[in-house]
């Protein structure tokens, strides 16, 4: 569909004191652009090529980062549920290595308190005994 | 005026931003829109960058087009208003230097230099509106209307410019048409 279709040609608009026909053809010849088929493609990937530049300009910098969106957030639950897991598995092995040397460690030392406790206190009801005795 | 259906398409598409459908209806105006342009501003270079500014402010505009209007009408009026922003802008422009422009090298090397030379001092003579007027009209076959619309007149003083401009020009023209 060529525009020159969808528009009447100069006699619907001519009348009487019309220019000559010649007259105005030579003047379409003299306002002709660049001639041929190249010039209008030219032409027409100019203007887009403005046209694409204007919408990447009017395109918001995060509406680039749209696409990666769902797969962003699939790696980040990902991520999240693996980091839970591995969390929840260090932290029973801590609990257990934190019980264990709890119980491992205090227990002996406890009783071995107690036995010093005991000796000394046995020390020194001995020492009161033969302070009375003595005097 | 009846919109053709692949017309009516094309603008829907693209007022949905589909940059490949807005690029068939610049195909399709852009050659009329360059002669809307030139009626305006004379110079090629000119003609071009108005018919580039207007397509892009269109493509801007999109949203606003009522697609049961004919997008060449439409189109033609931004590049009618984009080249009227380029004489304003250009103002300073004299009529010795219109009609070293019109003679660039854009033209048919079939046709008479001379004639054509003398054609394009006759026309660079003519007040802009008044040049404007008569390329629209009797060259490119826009009404009255349609004109004014493009030019930002009432349909009427383009009809009164429209007898003063072919008055004068047939008068500049005198010796060439002898």
């Amino acid at each position: 569909m060529a525009d020159e279709l969808k528009f009447p040609g100069n006699g619907a608009g001519r009348d009487n004191d019309a220019l000559d026909e010649s007259l105005a053809s030579m003047i379409r010849d003299v306002y002709e652009p660049p001639g041929g088929g190249e010039y209008w493609a030219g032409l027409e990937s100019r203007i887009m090529s403005r046209v694409n530049s204007r919408v990447a300009a009017d395109t918001p910098w995060w509406n680039v980062l749209a696409p990666w969106a769902r797969p962003a957030l699939a790696a980040a639950a990902a991520i999240f549920a693996i980091a839970g897991l591995v969390n929840q598995q260090l932290g029973e092995v801590d609990d257990q290595v934190a019980y264990d040397s709890v119980v491992q460690s205090v227990t002996p030392d406890v009783l071995a308190t107690s036995e010093e406790l005991m000796s000394v206190q046995r020390g020194a009801d001995g020492a009161t005994l033969s302070y009375f005795l003595s005097h | 005026m009846r919109i053709p259906d692949e017309e009516r398409a094309l603008a829907e598409a693209a007022r949905a931003g589909a940059e490949s459908a807005f690029a068939d209806l610049v195909r399709l105006h852009q050659r009329r829109a360059y002669l809307v342009a030139r009626a305006i501003v004379t110079v090629h270079e000119d003609a071009e960058d108005a018919v580039q500014d207007g397509f892009v402010r269109a493509w801007q505009s999109m949203e606003r087009f009522d697609p049961s209007q004919s997008f060449g009408a439409w189109v033609n009026r931004i590049v009618a208003n984009a080249a009227l922003d380029i004489t304003r802008r250009r103002k300073v422009r004299t009529t010795e230097e219109l009609s070293d422009a019109l003679r660039s090298p854009f033209r048919d090397p079939a046709l008479d230099a001379e004639l054509k030379t003398r054609l394009s001092h006759a026309l660079a003579q003519l007040p802009e509106r008044a040049r404007s007027v008569i390329v629209l009209h009797d060259v490119e076959g826009f009404t009255h209307v349609e004109i004014g619309e493009m030019l930002g007149i009432p349909g009427g003083t383009a009809r009164s410019d429209l007898h003063h401009a072919r008055q004068k020009l047939r008068a500049l023209l005198q010796d060439l048409r002898g």
